[in-house]
């Protein structure tokens, strides 16, 4: 050693061997959680569920950070999520903490909505088990899932949940939270499956639990709890932009608009132009749609889900539709395809369309209901239809802009209904999205309406040069509608979770 | 047919499935991700709080850790562990580790420099501010965050062979308190008890304490508590742990002296007082039961805010119980009459024949993994083993362990951390060494604290990370290995000495504290003093000869190994008693009622209660309360914020709780910015609205940097303990008008 700073890096550096230090054996056995685990496999008609004791809980929170070690997660996954809220029993205040992970569902959200086949409720055991090599990254069971279980890990590109340890549970041993549970609040249990399961006193504050019917059961021997709006609460974060998504529902919106004029509208509109402006933007929406797969290459299998997933039934028809359009605005002379391949190949696009916001639709967030949704995508459509004939169209334009500003204002006021939750009667995550739409997002609110205002006038004032401006704003306030259409939509989650 | 279709179309295995499958892992750890099979395992105690759980390090064939577990064969946790050490790894791999000495240039930036122009510099910085303003010009902040050879190293080092004068520890932030009340009542710092106490008790009090939070291990142990016990939780809020108790005592804060000496007048009056046993083991009890007198039930009742019916039940069950233990935390530590409080909750104990049996005792819960091995080895307000500087006796054994010359070790106690600062802002103290600590966060007044800091002529810094507050105040920064990157031992909250493991390499040219120390020794000139500490191993063969003779001799220990195999060791473990076997895995103080204090007695200490420093008035109405966020959290989060999972179980932000009848008067919503002012500053947080706090009081968690620019610069008399938990504010909304107001909630 040349200098005592040298010889105490050198010292630094070196660790010991296990083969150097442990010769020891240690037992290979892993006992003690026998009591906290069925003594077998669920009988017919029942199924394993979670049992969390809310009264031995005492929010130490060890259940998430051991699943996260014994489970190997990525640095940033978990799969246990911990609200924490504050309420009152009688006249006691208390603070609560709610461990919670994926409920198995008996109608579990995520498998009704995956394209891919990549969930499946083991027949046995009734857990919900995800294929991780099945599964193409889409996100869908993320927006399907009423309780925010399945988390996408960026690493691999797909998404990954909680599988209630099975590999454990098989082998006898209990689950990772349930062995790190300081007070045994977590245990393994079994319930009634299927059609009988009961799911009624779930947890209250939860989002209902009858939508998806969740197996977990939430113990306390209080009774009258009640406890404060936990999503009134904390400071209230956007939820993701999806902008792939963005892109592509409204590109997806302007192209079946402008077929379904080409092939439903007056003669005196520019078909060849529409059927060609369709094309395109179905073109443009349908690849940016892939930018949100993780994995887009095993995305061929996207059929599989057709009997149940709204997504399956949309990729179908769009490629369909968007096939059909760009084989008609190739052809030289539209004129010249017969209108009934014309009606069918627009009335496809519509069915696309329907399905596209039925995929919304269908989950629970109160944001994307049908009163919400609805307006935004087929008012969107005949907007971005109207704006497209009014800049392409001298001799329509007129008309067009009467009927893009009309649709463009119906639209507006259904999108600002979200501004207005009425007491009592909507639930905490719409009042949330009001509360988004107010505060962090009231920027990109106000540009949308700019966006719409501006475009709007300039498509029935501006001279004919102009109005491809109009257009180009209407569609950017269209897609800063769609921004916050999907931002704005605050996830239903369990009592007390703050967003990520 | 069908089957190969859906085999074709469903992939059920493939390299994704793969990497999350289990199997069986050896070494008792069930099953795990094959891809994380460890190659071995290593024990190591939790580099966190004072319990002290064991982890079990899982490593690969190289020594490295992979991951871990928590050790179901310690007796501490028996397989448990909290967040916060199920992510003690993820700390080790932060971004901003300090990976090479840093030193200020003139730009005012830090330069990377090695180790040889840092210890150089070192050195002659601090030579030179002791040559120009005399030796007690230069002084050092330690930690109870660093093993105790470490600390017993720093301490000799700096003050036999540098000549520092003055040095203190965070531990006097934490633990003092508990120190000094020992001290004087018992003659020794000795917290009597072990954990199976929990679980004997028929009786448990937790007063000043959020065990299910700061500690929930020993939750744990209270949850397998075989006697049904009672647990009565002293504390103005209603914490988790309150609200699991069976009884909660939400008295006015700082009126817990009252309440104490109140509950010991009751006792007295319905004949609770075990007469044998303070009559042959205590000394002042006469003394102490006139005292009491004054406190009557009416004068409890009005200055406590309790009725009287919650104070009977108190009395019967302290009166009642056969095994009745006193536990206490930070609630009585950290407050302007912290001392006497908890002497308060030992003289219950005693005064009941409380002390010695299973079940019992005046038992303070410490903070820090290793508060206690600051307590007695780091050298700074103590002499080495629990001794005092006075003690010319006491130095001379000290002397001879160490084979220095006596003149080297100091006939006086230096200076507490608050006198240390004060002596910077006096201009005494030009130098200034901190240790794995960050005052610029945790010290009350923080403006006060950092303006203080920017004072010195020359701050070093030595720490994991050059991104604590105080770390980027600093001139010179000495990179440092941290926990599991090094070997030790901690003493926990029961008197347990366990081992430390190295499992993981520093990065960069990270050193352990105790390579640097004896780097420091050698550019300094007084290497040849510490050759006999040659590494941690040997430096504790040097600890257990330091602490023989003392109430806390270990000499009975033989050395790491048999650390290991039992499971740890709770001092005093004599060399003698190890001739005739091996120690019981629980061992408690006392059981023969001879206390290590003159005569063999323990003595009750009392004084008039004060009232608190700063009372809530006028345009400072409401009273700050502090303490520990979440179990995820850890003091200055300097480690704890490193971890992205321990990141989800906590608010990202500071936040206030209030009371909601506070908030309507000050219009103030759940979850809206707000602005909460002391006389000394202010800091903005979230609104929690919660009805766990009584009216007039708010609660802010200590690990948010905001919460000490509030804090009232006031410690307790005896201990210098800061008192964190008691200050004046108000609290105003930041958001003039809160746009989310038009929102119509229900």
């Amino acid at each position: 050693m040349n200098s005592p700073v040298d010889h105490f890096l050198t010292e630094q550096g070196r660790l010991q061997t296990p083969v150097a230090r442990f010769a020891a054996a240690a037992p290979d056995v892993q006992e003690g959680f026998a009591q906290m685990i069925p003594l077998s496999v669920p009988l017919p008609g029942r199924q394993y569920a979670f049992e969390v004791d809310l009264d031995a809980c005492t929010g130490c929170k060890a259940c998430v950070a051991a699943c996260h070690a014994l489970n190997g997660l990525d640095e940033h996954e978990t799969w246990r999520d911990i609200g924490v809220i504050s309420g009152a029993c009688g006249d006691e205040a208390f603070v609560q903490t709610v461990t919670t992970a994926c409920h198995h569902c008996a109608d579990p959200g995520c498998l009704n909505g995956c394209p891919v086949l990549a969930y499946e409720k083991d027949a046995v055991t009734g857990i919900v088990l995800h294929l991780d090599d099945q599964c193409i990254g889409c996100s869908y069971c993320i927006l399907k899932c009423p309780y925010d279980v399945p988390k996408f890990n960026p690493r691999r590109g797909i998404v990954r949940k909680c599988d209630l340890c099975s590999g454990r549970l098989a082998h006898g041993e209990a689950p990772a939270c349930v062995q790190a549970c300081p007070t045994h609040a977590i245990r393994i249990t079994t319930v009634a499956a299927g059609a009988d399961s009961d799911c009624a006193d779930f947890i209250a504050g939860a989002p209902d639990p009858a939508h998806t019917r969740p197996s977990t059961r939430y113990v306390t021997a209080r009774v009258g709890l009640t406890w404060q709006d936990s999503a009134a609460g904390d400071a209230p974060a956007p939820e993701s932009a999806h902008w792939p998504l963005a892109v592509m529902t409204t590109l997806v919106g302007m192209g079946t608009g402008c077929t379904a004029a080409a092939g439903f509208g007056p003669p005196a509109l520019p078909r060849a132009e529409l059927w060609l402006a369709g094309a395109a933007a179905g073109g443009i929406g349908l690849l940016a749609s892939v930018a949100h797969l993780g994995r887009p290459l095993r995305a061929w299998r996207i059929f599989l889900g057709l009997r149940r997933s709204w997504m399956s039934r949309e990729a179908l028809l769009l490629a369909l539709w968007a096939a059909a359009a760009l084989a008609i605005s190739g052809t030289l002379r539209v004129h010249d395809v017969a209108r009934s391949w014309q009606w069918a190949a627009a009335a496809i696009g519509i069915a696309g369309l329907y399905s596209s916001a039925m995929i919304y639709i269908d989950t629970p967030r109160p944001a994307w209901a049908w009163r919400h949704t609805a307006p935004r995508f087929f008012g969107g459509a005949w907007v971005l239809a109207a704006a497209v004939v009014a800049a392409a169209a001298p001799a329509a334009a007129r008309t067009a802009a009467i009927h893009c500003g009309a649709a463009l204002a119906a639209k507006l006021a259904a999108e600002l209904a979200l501004l207005r939750p009425r007491a009592g009667v909507d639930n905490p995550w719409l009042r949330r999205s009001a509360r988004l739409l107010l505060g962090p997002l009231r920027r990109l609110l106000a540009a949308r309406i700019a966006g719409a205002l501006a475009g709007a006038v300039l498509l029935a004032a501006a001279p004919q040069g102009l109005r491809i401006a109009g257009l180009a704003l209407v569609a950017l306030g269209e897609g800063l509608e769609r921004i916050l259409f999907f931002r704005c939509a605050a996830a239903p989650r369990m009592p007390g979770v703050a967003p990520a | 047919m069908k089957r190969a279709l859906e085999r074709a179309l469903r992939a059920r295995s493939g390299p994704m499935t793969d990497e999350m499958v289990l199997a069986p892992a050896r070494f008792g750890l069930g099953r795990l991700p094959a891809r994380l099979a460890p190659a071995g395992v290593v024990d190591s105690v939790c580099g966190y709080c004072s319990t002290g759980c064991s982890l079990k390090i899982h490593v690969d064939g190289g020594g490295q850790a992979l991951n871990l577990s928590a050790n179901p064969d310690y007796p501490v946790n028996a397989g448990m562990a909290c967040p916060k050490g199920w992510e003690a790894l993820a700390p080790l791999a932060a971004a901003d580790r300090a990976t090479t000495p840093l030193l200020r240039g003139a730009d005012g930036r830090h330069e990377p420099v090695d180790w040889e122009r840092a210890l150089l510099v070192f050195c002659a910085k601090l030579k030179q501010i002791q040559a120009r303003h005399g030796p007690q010009s230069v002084a050092f902040l330690s930690t109870g965050q660093i093993v105790t050879e470490e600390m017993a190293l720093l301490g000799a080092l700096a003050k036999f062979g540098l000549g520092i004068v003055h040095g203190d520890g965070n531990t006097r932030q934490c633990m003092a308190t508990a120190v000094t009340a020992y001290k004087e009542s018992f003659g020794f710092d000795a917290p009597p008890y072990t954990y199976a106490d929990f679980e004997e008790s028929d009786t448990i009090v937790l007063w000043g304490s959020n065990l299910c939070i700061a500690h929930p291990i020993l939750w744990q142990r209270i949850a397998r508590n075989r006697r049904g016990a009672e647990v009565i939780v002293v504390d103005p809020r209603v914490t988790e742990t309150a609200q699991v108790a069976s009884v909660h005592v939400p008295l006015r804060p700082k009126s817990d002296l009252v309440l104490a000496y109140g509950l010991a007048r009751a006792l007295i009056e319905r004949d609770g007082v075990a007469r044998d046993f303070v009559a042959a083991h205590t000394a002042g009890f006469d003394d102490f039961a006139r005292f009491v007198g004054a406190f009557t039930p009416e004068r409890v009742r009005a200055e406590t805010g309790l009725d009287e019916e919650l104070l009977q039940r108190l009395v019967r069950a302290l009166g009642r119980g056969r095994r009745v233990s006193y536990w206490w935390t930070m609630g009585v530590n950290q407050s302007h009459e912290g001392t006497r409080l908890a002497q308060a909750l030992i003289n219950l104990s005693l005064m009941t024949g409380n002390i010695g049996r299973p079940g019992t005792g005046a038992n303070s819960i410490t903070g820090q993994c290793n508060a206690m091995g600051s307590r007695l080895f780091s050298n700074t307000t103590g002499l080495l083993g629990g001794r005092q500087f006075e003690s010319p006796e006491h130095r001379g054994q000290v002397a001879r362990v160490l084979g220095l010359d006596e003149a080297r070790i100091p006939a006086t106690s230096g200076w507490a951390y608050d006198q240390i600062l004060e002596g910077v802002e006096q201009g005494r103290i030009k130098g200034l060494w901190v240790i794995a600590t960050n005052p610029a966060h945790s010290w009350i007044q923080q403006e006060r604290a950092r303006r203080i800091l920017a004072q010195l002529d020359f701050l070093v810094v030595q720490d994991m990370y050059v991104s604590t507050e105080t770390a980027q105040a600093a001139d010179l920064v000495l990179p440092a290995a941290g926990w599991g990157e090094k070997e030790g031992t901690f003493i926990n909250s029961e008197r347990r000495i366990g081992c430390v493991r190295k499992v993981a390499r520093a990065p960069g040219a990270a050193l352990s504290d105790f390579a640097i120390f004896k780097l420091i020794a050698h550019y300094w000139g007084v290497g040849d003093l510490f050759s006999r500490w040659s590494s941690p191993e040997a430096a504790f063969q040097i600890l257990k000869e330091l602490s023989r003779g003392q109430p806390c001799d270990f000499s009975g220990v033989r050395d790491y190994a048999h650390l290991e195999a039992r499971g740890g060791i709770q001092w005093p473990w004599r060399a003698d008693e190890s001739a005739r076997g091996e120690p019981a895995a629980e061992r408690r103080l006392f059981a023969d009622g001879v206390f290590p204090a003159a005569g063999g007695r323990a003595r009750f200490r009392f004084d008039p209660p004060r009232p608190m420093p700063e009372t809530p008035a006028g345009p400072y109405p409401l009273l700050l309360l502090t303490g520990r966020g979440s179990s995820a959290q850890w003091h200055t989060q300097t480690r704890t914020a490193k971890s992205p999972v321990l990141a989800k179980l906590y608010p990202k932000h500071a936040y206030v709780e209030l009371h909601p009848a506070d908030a309507a008067r000050l219009g103030i919503r759940d979850g809206a910015r707000v602005e909460v002012r002391s006389r000394r500053g202010a800091a903005t947080a979230r609104a929690k609205l919660t009805a766990a706090l009584s009216p007039g009081q708010v609660f802010m968690p200590m690990h948010y940097p905001e919460t000490n620019r509030l804090t009232l610069w006031c410690v307790d008399p005896f201990s210098r303990q800061p008192a964190y938990k008691a200050c004046a504010v108000t609290v105003v909304p930041r958001e003039p008008a809160d746009r989310r107001a038009k929102v119509n909630d229900p």
